[in-house]
């Protein structure tokens, strides 16, 4: 095993790697910015090493800074974590040359599955069922007005670039597609440098189902189940769970052996996902290849929370050229875990992400409550980088009791001085359609409205509201001193909102 | 010494906040017994009541915002990094046009002119980190 790992990134997930670190006698490096020096990651790590100002490109998506900062300290190998350098090929590569160990795939399965087109060659190629579409070499319009007829209507197209939705657009008739393929095209150039487009049929109301799989250099690959993630803002996960409420064994089966088969195809070695769209609509349910996520994920904790393993402690024995820990029949899903994402944003205007100090903190706790957070009571939520606080998992034996659990927690999860999307979790935790099961990758930007109305304060101002906004004043310096003293019958009023 | 309950009354019930910890108070009444957060500086308080937050602005510092013109001047609303500054002293502008785009946590947020004038003074540059509240753009 290593005896020193360097991790690159911050917040919660440098904090989580750098845990398992611990527990295996690893020591860890922590890499910061200007803006971090203080930041709980560096207060985590044996070792912080500077490697830059604020701004990302400087620090964290530095390739050079990062493989100084690993050999400077004697790191033997560099924890990618997930965003910044993660997917970097390139990145992957130049450790390779600088004998440090990535922990994660080999650098040309990261680049073969960085291009959508090239992947979905690869999975049809490996009988991965895809989206029926085509990704036709001749881009004139014509062309791609033909493979759109051939698709059928309502299509959709997307650039073979990129991702995040940009470029994206769903077509209806065939009358409007030329003007989409054109504003399609525009937007891929001007946001990839590359126009190259592919026409797909649109899959109306679809969930998203990823499988986490796991790959060791002694070909051994395992599926470690799937994640429902369909709770998504603007292609954004918030709330992802496994089991999914739409799985069936069968289905299960068919589509780890798809992800399986995807990971093979690529020459694939640690952690990785295979994403899918699930289409429940006519007869039967069918899925999708949607493309492959060559790092750890943000939701990996889910996935922890019902095999009851460490995903970090693989992926270090993996990239350690130990094999896998466990074999395929030693994994079981048992009970349901959720997670949500609270971010510092303001559902209230816009999601626009918030900056600021966390005056209070405090997280919840109790039987099968976890969080994977960034920050501490005291920080400060900065401007530079993603405005992910913690991460909020509850598992239990069933998922009617993980979704009470977690309304729970987020009742009793106080964070003050800066705006977070809590209330708005915690509505859409309450919506009928979540409680039941009945999820799409559209339903929150459908019930948009309804669940930022039910996340605004109350008006009038709760009379207990009030009254602790007149005790708050000089609470954190003083906690015994009380506005108003100990004299009774104050009356209080005129607090607005 | 643990400290005492405080008794009070808002909007005509009485309530008994006891301290449960740091910025934490159990509030009992007719209503039963509340679990709330409240942290504040002299002009705000922050309370977690329920699932909900709550900015409450005390009655001071209301008095000594009001009347106060922000119409002449363009501020940051957030801390942020100045991404352009679209315009020059002497410009005259438009009510709505960009003048200032900022940038803050991968995301553009162009600032708009509250109202026609011309550009009276610069006080930003871009790269510059700025401050909630800082005039970024004055006009005349």
């Amino acid at each position: 095993m290593f005896r020193r790992v360097l991790v690159a990134n911050r917040g919660e997930i440098a904090i989580r790697i750098i845990r398992t670190c611990r527990e295996l006698g690893i020591e860890s490096v922590a890499v910061y910015s200007d803006a971090d020096a203080g930041a709980a990651h560096v207060a985590a790590a044996d070792r912080a090493i500077r490697i830059g100002p604020a701004a990302p490109g400087e620090s964290y998506l530095k390739a050079d800074a990062i493989i100084d900062a690993a050999r400077q300290s004697g790191a033997e190998a560099v924890h990618p974590g997930y965003g910044f350098l993660s997917e970097n090929a390139a990145f992957a590569a130049a450790c390779a040359d600088a004998t440090l160990v990535f922990i994660g795939p080999p650098a040309d399965a990261i680049s073969r599955m960085g291009s959508k087109i090239e992947a979905r060659r690869l999975m049809s190629g490996a009988g991965v069922p895809v989206v029926p579409g085509e990704a036709p070499k001749d881009q004139t319009t014509a062309a791609l007005l033909a493979a759109a007829e051939r698709v059928g209507f309502p299509m959709l197209v997307k650039p073979s670039s990129g991702g995040g939705g940009i470029g994206m657009r769903e077509v209806y008739k065939r009358e409007d597609a030329e003007a989409a393929f054109d504003a399609a095209r525009r937007d891929a150039e001007g946001a990839f440098g590359n126009g190259t487009l592919y026409v797909e049929r649109l899959v109306r109301r679809p969930r998203h189902v990823e499988i986490q799989i796991f790959a060791d250099d002694r070909d051994e690959v395992v599926s470690l189940f799937e994640r429902e993630c369909s709770l998504q803002r603007r292609h954004q996960k918030v709330i992802e769970e496994s089991p999914s409420p739409a799985m069936t064994p069968e289905l299960r089966q068919a589509m780890s052996e798809a992800a399986v088969a995807a990971a093979r195809a690529c020459g694939y070695t640690n952690a990785g996902t295979v994403e899918f769209l699930l289409d429940e609509s006519g007869e039967g349910t069918r899925f999708y290849f949607l493309e492959m996520n060559t790092r750890l994920q943000v939701e990996h904790p889910v996935t922890e929370q019902v095999l009851g393993l460490d995903l970090v402690r693989a992926q270090l024995m993996v990239a350690a050229g130990q094999g896998l820990p466990w074999r395929q029949d030693q994994l079981r899903q048992r009970g349901h875990a959720i997670e949500c994402r609270v971010y510092a944003e303001d559902p209230a205007s816009g999601f626009l992400p918030q900056s600021g100090p966390l005056w209070l903190y405090r997280e919840p706790a109790g039987p099968g409550v976890r969080v994977d957070s960034g920050f501490r009571e005291g920080d400060t939520i900065a401007v530079h980088y993603d405005p992910l606080i913690a991460k909020l998992i509850v598992s239990a034996e069933s998922r009617t009791t993980a979704l009470h659990r977690l309304e729970r927690c987020l009742r009793e999860f106080p964070i003050l001085g800066i705006r977070t999307n809590v209330p708005f979790l915690l509505a859409l935790v309450r919506h009928p359609d979540v409680r039941a099961g009945r999820l799409d990758t559209g339903l929150i930007d459908r019930e948009i409205e309804r669940l930022v109305a039910e996340s605004t304060p109350a008006d009038p101002v709760p009379p207990a509201v009030a009254a602790a906004a007149s005790l708050a004043d000089t609470n954190r310096r003083s906690p015994t001193a009380s506005p108003i003293g100990d004299d009774p019958w104050t009356t209080l009023g005129g607090w607005r909102n | 010494m643990a400290p005492k309950p405080v008794r009070m009354a808002v909007d005509g019930k009485e309530i008994t906040a006891a301290p449960a910890g740091d910025g934490c108070w159990t509030l009992t009444s007719d209503a039963g017994i509340e679990r709330v957060w409240a942290v504040g500086t002299s002009e705000r308080s922050w309370v977690f009541h329920d699932g909900r937050v709550y900015v409450l602005e005390n009655r001071a510092s209301r008095r000594g915002s009001r009347g106060h013109s922000i119409s002449n001047t363009l501020t940051a609303p957030m801390p942020a990094t100045v991404r352009t500054v679209l315009v020059k002293v002497g410009d005259e502008v438009a009510e709505g046009e960009t003048l200032v785009v900022l940038e803050a946590m991968k995301m553009e947020l162009p600032l708009r002119a509250p109202k026609a004038g011309r550009v009276a003074e610069i006080r930003c540059a871009p790269g510059e980190l700025v401050q909630p509240g800082v005039t970024l753009v004055e006009l005349s």
